[in-house]
C-alpha cells in the first residue's frame, strides 16, 4: 500500500496538482489503514461508499485549494447529513441527521473527503474514551493505555496515520488532552471562533470545535477554513477572519510569557514538569521573558466545571426522550413518565446519567443560588483575572495534562478522578480563551494560550518551538 | 367570618403577529397542514441552536410601551426545564429573570371611574407544539412549536369578573390595534390563565391561590370567576382549608374542575439560556419604536370626535379594526371624511355583515373608494347611485367610470328632459302651483321626490330645484 498520507500536506497537494497521485489513492490508503488498525476502534461509522464516490468525482476536477481531496475524520458529535451521528451513545445509535453542521458545509466546500465518524466518550463526557457505547479506543503507541478523551477516536485516527486531520470538540480539554496523549497538535480556538451549529451540545457556554493535526502549520491551514460568523449560531463571533499562518516564521513583537503557578503544582507528574521546564529554559535562551504569576481562583475550575458544564448538560440532554428520534424501549411502559424514564435509563450510559443528575441537582430551585449562580460569579472573576494577565503578557503556557496515559479501565469507576485529567485545560474553557496543545515529549504536551482571537500568535509561538526543538522523539 | 372577597390575577398568552417563528426562520402560520411548517430547530434536533427573530423584540418593546411598562434594557432569555411531548427540546426558552417589560398598567373605566390594572411583567417565550388527542392516541403538530408568544401578567389587583372582562377587552383592543397580535381566541392566539383566591375584606394577606388554566374566551373568564368565587366561599364557610391547585373551566357545565393538586410542585430549574447572548436595547432604539406607535381606541375616539362624527359611527369604526384601518388611510386623501365615515359604517358595513365577509374578501380599493366619495361630494351622483356603484366595486375590478357607463348610472341633468318631467308632474297635480305660494320649500321637495320616482333616483336634485323654481315663479 502507498504511504502518501504521511507526506506533508504541501507535498500531497503538489502531487495532486501534478496528477502524480489521485484523490482515490488517498482514500483507498485511508480505508486500507483503517482495516489494518481495526483493533484501535477509532471509528464508529465509515463513510466509505460516499468517500470513494466523491474521490472519483474530484479526480476530474481541478485542484483549487490546499485542502482539496484531503481525507478528514469527524468526531461523532458533529452532525453530518445522511451520515449516522451517534455521539457514541445507544440513544442515537441509528440517528441520521437531516442537515450538515456549519463546519461540515465549510470543509465540503473545500472538497475535503470525510472518511468517517470517530469514536468518543458518550456525548463527549469523559477523558479516556471509555464511556463510549461502542467500546474503548486504544492508544496506538501502547495498546494497554487510554488515548485520552473525549475526542479519543479523532486523535487516534490522526496519530495512527489514517488521516492527517480530524475535527474534535473541546468542552474542558477534550481536544488538547487526547492530543497530548497522542503526540499531536490540537487547537481549541476562542469560544465563538467556530460556529457550534451542528455540534451536539454538551455544555453550550464551553463547547468549541477545533482541529487535531500532525503539526502546527497544517493545523492553522485547516482552522483558516472553519472560522467565521454564522447566522445559525448567535454565540459565533463576527470577528474579522484572518490567515492563521500569517505570523509563522515572523519575528515576535513581544516576548513576555506568564506561567500560572497553579500550572506547576504538585499534582502534576514530575517527568511532565521536567520536560516543561526544559521548554522554559529553551524559551529564555531565545530571549523570552518567562515569569510566574498567580491567577486567582483557577484552582476552583474543576468544581466550576462540574457545576456549570453539568447544569447545561442536564438541560441540553433533556431532548433525548425517545419521542421524535433516538432510542425507544421495547418494554411495555405504564405511562408517559415511565416511557421517558425507561428510554433514558436504558439508552444513557452511567457517566452521562451521573452528570445529568449532578446538573439537575445544582439547578434545582433550592441549590441554584449556592451552586450555579455562585459558580457563574467565580467564572467571571477567573475570566477577568486571565484577561488581566494577558494584558501584561503575550502568552500563558503550562503543561496540558497532569499524568501520562493511564491503563485502560484504571479510572473507569472513579467519578471524580477523571475530572482531574482536565485540571489544567478546564480553566481555559472557563475563560473562553484559545489554547493549543503542542507535543513536547512522548505523551507530553504543553498548552500555549493567548488573548481571545489571537490564534495566529499561538501558532507563531507553537511553530517556533516545534521547528527549533526538533521532533518529540529526539 | 366577615365578608369574603376575591383577589384575581390574570396571565394572558398571545401569539405575536410576526412573519417567522421566534427562534427559527420557519413561517409563523395558522391552519396549515400539520407538520409542514417546521425545520430542525423547531423539532429540537441534535446540534441545532436558536436564532433570534428581531421582529419579536420589536413587538415586545411596542407592547411594553403601550402597556406603560418599564423596559429591561439589558435582557436575556432563560430555559424552563420540564418534560412533556409538546416540548421538543425538553425546555422552553422564556424570560424569567429579565422580562422585556415590567411594572406597567392598563386603564379601564368602571362605573364612570378610571382604574389602573397593574401589570407585574410582560415577557417573550416560544409556544409549544400542539397536542391533538384522539381516543387513546395523541398526535403532535409542530407547526405551532416556536411561534412567538407574549405573556402578560397582572398583579393580584382585579376584584371581580366585571373588572376582569373590562381589562381583557381593553388589552385585546390594544394588542389588536397595535398589530401586535391577532388575539383570535378561536384560533388560540390568545389564551388566559386565572389566579383566584378569597380573603376576608379587611385582611392584608391573600388567601390560598387556585389557578384556572387555559380559558379560551373572555366570557368564560367571567363565568369561571363567578363560579369559582362561590365554590371557594362555600368551602371556606364550611371551614374547609383550601390547598393550591390547578383547575380548568368546563364550558358545558359552566363550572371549574380539578386538574391537579400542587403538592408536587414542578421545579423548572430555570437558568440563563447560554445559546442566546445578552441583548442590549438602547434608548434610541426604544424611541424609534415609540415614534411609530399607532393610535389606540381611546385616542381614535378623540380624533373622530374632532371630526364631529356621531357616537354610533365612532363605535362602529372602533369595533371593526379592518374598516377603521381603511378609514384611517383616507386621512391622506383630499375627500370628505364625514361622507366617507357614513358610507363605511352604513352601506359598506351593511354589505359585509349581510354577506358575512371581511373587507379583505372584497375587491374594494382605496383608489375606487376615493373616486366614489369625490363624485358624491361634487354631486355627480346621488347617494342611491353611490350605493349601486359601491356594490359593484366590491365585487369587480372595473373602474368607476366603466360602471357608470355600462349601467347607465349617469345623473340625469339634461334640462329639457327634466323640464318635460316637471311639466308632467304639474299637470298631474294642479294644486301644486298654489301650494308653492304658501309652502315653497315643502313643495319643491315634494316635486323633487316625484321626479326621483320617475327617474329611478337618477335626477340631479340641484338642477331640478332650479328648474322648479324657474317654472313656478313665472
Amino acid at each position: 500500500m502507498t504511504n502518501y498520507l504521511e507526506l506533508p500536506l504541501l507535498e500531497i497537494n503538489k502531487k495532486l496538482k501534478n496528477k502524480e497521485i489521485k484523490v482515490i489513492d488517498l482514500v483507498n490508503e485511508c480505508f486500507y489503514k483503517i482495516e489494518k488498525n481495526k483493533d484501535l476502534n477509532c471509528f464508529i461509522t465509515l463513510n466509505k461508499e460516499e468517500a470513494i464516490k466523491q474521490a472519483l468525482y474530484l479526480d476530474n476536477k481541478e485542484v483549487d485549494n490546499i485542502l482539496f481531496g484531503i481525507p478528514i475524520s469527524i468526531k461523532d458529535n458533529i452532525v453530518t447529513k445522511d451520515l449516522k451521528t451517534t455521539c457514541a451513545s445507544l440513544m442515537l445509535k441509528d440517528f441520521i441527521p437531516t442537515y450538515d453542521a456549519t463546519v461540515i458545509t465549510k470543509i465540503k466546500e473545500k472538497n475535503m473527503v470525510i472518511i468517517g465518524k470517530t469514536n468518543m466518550d458518550e456525548f463527549a463526557m469523559g477523558s479516556s474514551n471509555e464511556t463510549s457505547y461502542f467500546g474503548s479506543v486504544l492508544n496506538p503507541f501502547d495498546k494497554t493505555k487510554v488515548p485520552g478523551g473525549s475526542s479519543g477516536g479523532s486523535a487516534v485516527s490522526v496519530s495512527s496515520k489514517i488521516v492527517p486531520f480530524s475535527l474534535g470538540s473541546d468542552t474542558g480539554g477534550s481536544i488538547r488532552q487526547p492530543s497530548a496523549f497522542n503526540n499531536l497538535v490540537g487547537m481549541k480556538p476562542t469560544y465563538g471562533r467556530i460556529s457550534r451549529y451542528g455540534l451536539v451540545s454538551f455544555a453550550s457556554s464551553l463547547d468549541q470545535i477545533g482541529v487535531i493535526s500532525r503539526n502546527v502549520y497544517e493545523n492553522a491551514l485547516l482552522l483558516n477554513v472553519l472560522v467565521g460568523n454564522d447566522e445559525n449560531d448567535l454565540t459565533s463571533s463576527n470577528k474579522e477572519v484572518i490567515d492563521f499562518t500569517r505570523l509563522i516564521n515572523k519575528d515576535f513583537e513581544n516576548k513576555k510569557i506568564a506561567i500560572p503557578s497553579f500550572y506547576v503544582n504538585e499534582a502534576i507528574d514530575k517527568k511532565i514538569l521536567d520536560k516543561f521546564y526544559e521548554i522554559i529554559e529553551f524559551l529564555k535562551s531565545k530571549g523570552f521573558i518567562v515569569e510566574f504569576v498567580d491567577i486567582e481562583y483557577i484552582e476552583n475550575s474543576v468544581s466550576l466545571y462540574q457545576i456549570i458544564a453539568l447544569a447545561e448538560a442536564s438541560s441540553n440532554l433533556a431532548r433525548y426522550d425517545g419521542i421524535r428520534y433516538g432510542y425507544q424501549t421495547n418494554k411495555e411502559t405504564k405511562d408517559l413518565d415511565d416511557f421517558y424514564k425507561t428510554n433514558r435509563q436504558e439508552a444513557f450510559g452511567d457517566e452521562v446519567k451521573r452528570r445529568i443528575m449532578i446538573g439537575s441537582y445544582v439547578l434545582s430551585s433550592e441549590n441554584v443560588d449556592v451552586y450555579y449562580y455562585k459558580a457563574l460569579n467565580i467564572r467571571k472573576k477567573i475570566t477577568e483575572n486571565f484577561e488581566k494577565t494577558l494584558k501584561e503578557y503575550d502568552f500563558i503556557i503550562g503543561p496540558t495534562t497532569t499524568t501520562f496515559p493511564y491503563n485502560l479501565g484504571e479510572k473507569q469507576d472513579d467519578a471524580i478522578k477523571s475530572f482531574f485529567d482536565d485540571l489544567l485545560t478546564i480553566p481555559i474553557n472557563m475563560a473562553g480563551l484559545p489554547s493549543l496543545n503542542l507535543p513536547i515529549g512522548h505523551f507530553i504536551g504543553m498548552q500555549i494560550i493567548s488573548s481571545k482571537f489571537n490564534e495566529d500568535k499561538i501558532y507563531q509561538l507553537a511553530h517556533f518551538i516545534e521547528s527549533n526543538r526538533g521532533g518529540i522523539n529526539e | 367570618m366577615s365578608n369574603l372577597i376575591p383577589t384575581i390575577g390574570i396571565e394572558v398568552h398571545c401569539e405575536l403577529k410576526t412573519k417567522n417563528k421566534v427562534f427559527s426562520n420557519t413561517l409563523n402560520t395558522y391552519g396549515e397542514v400539520a407538520n409542514t411548517q417546521i425545520n430542525e430547530i423547531d423539532l429540537g434536533y441534535p446540534g441545532t441552536l436558536p436564532k433570534l427573530n428581531k421582529e419579536v423584540i420589536n413587538l415586545g418593546i411596542k407592547a411594553a410601551l403601550l402597556l406603560n411598562c418599564k423596559i429591561n434594557k439589558i435582557m436575556h432569555f432563560d430555559r424552563k426545564n420540564y418534560y412533556y411531548p409538546d416540548l421538543p427540546k425538553g425546555y422552553q426558552i422564556t424570560q424569567k429573570m429579565t422580562p422585556i417589560g415590567y411594572d406597567g398598567y392598563v386603564e379601564i373605566n368602571i362605573d364612570d371611574k378610571t382604574k389602573k390594572i397593574y401589570l407585574e411583567e410582560i415577557h417573550i417565550e416560544e409556544d409549544t407544539c400542539k397536542s391533538i388527542h384522539e381516543k387513546d392516541k395523541t398526535y403532535l403538530d409542530f407547526n405551532r412549536a416556536g411561534i412567538p408568544l407574549l405573556e402578560i401578567v397582572t398583579k393580584p389587583v382585579i376584584e371581580n369578573e366585571k373588572e376582569a372582562v373590562l381589562y381583557l377587552e381593553k388589552l385585546r383592543k390594544i394588542l389588536l390595534y397595535a398589530n401586535i397580535s391577532d388575539v383570535k381566541i378561536e384560533e388560540g392566539s390568545m389564551r388566559c390563565d386565572l389566579n383566584i383566591s378569597m380573603k376576608e375584606e379587611d385582611s392584608k394577606t391573600l388567601g390560598t391561590k387556585i389557578e384556572i388554566k387555559n380559558i379560551g374566551s373572555i366570557s368564560n373568564v367571567a363565568s369561571s370567576i363567578i363560579y369559582e368565587k362561590e365554590r371557594q366561599k362555600k368551602l371556606l364557610l364550611e371551614n374547609i382549608k383550601l390547598t393550591e391547585e390547578t383547575r380548568k373551566y368546563d364550558e358545558k357545565s359552566q363550572t371549574t374542575v380539578l386538574m391537579r393538586k400542587k403538592e408536587n410542585k414542578n421545579d423548572y430549574r430555570y437558568f440563563p439560556e447560554p445559546d442566546i447572548p445578552i441583548i442590549e436595547i438602547t434608548d434610541e432604539y426604544i424611541n424609534a419604536i415609540r415614534k411609530e406607535l399607532p393610535l389606540l381606541p381611546d385616542e381614535l375616539r378623540e380624533k373622530y370626535k374632532n371630526l364631529n362624527l356621531n357616537d354610533i359611527i365612532i363605535n362602529a369604526l372602533i369595533s371593526n379594526k379592518e374598516l377603521n384601518d381603511f378609514f384611517l388611510k383616507l386621512f391622506e386623501e383630499k375627500i370628505n371624511l364625514t361622507i366617507s365615515a357614513n358610507i363605511i359604517t352604513g352601506d359598506l358595513l351593511g354589505y359585509l355583515n349581510k354577506n358575512n365577509l371581511n373587507l379583505s374578501d372584497t375587491k374594494l380599493t382605496i383608489e375606487n373608494f376615493v373616486k366614489l366619495i369625490s363624485k358624491i361630494e361634487s354631486k355627480q351622483i346621488t347617494s342611491k347611485i353611490a350605493k349601486e356603484i359601491l356594490n359593484e366595486i366590491l365585487i369587480s375590478d372595473s373602474s368607476i367610470e366603466d360602471i357608470i357607463n355600462s349601467k347607465n348610472l349617469k345623473v340625469l341633468d339634461d334640462t329639457d328632459e327634466l323640464n318635460k318631467i316637471i311639466d308632467e308632474i304639474l299637470l298631474e297635480n294642479k294644486s301644486l302651483k298654489d301650494d308653492y305660494l304658501t309652502k315653497e320649500d315643502k313643495t319643491i321637495k315634494y316635486i323633487i321626490g316625484q321626479i326621483m320616482k320617475k327617474t329611478n333616483g337618477n335626477a340631479n336634485p340641484i338642477i331640478c330645484s332650479t328648474l322648479i323654481k324657474e317654472k313656478l315663479n313665472n
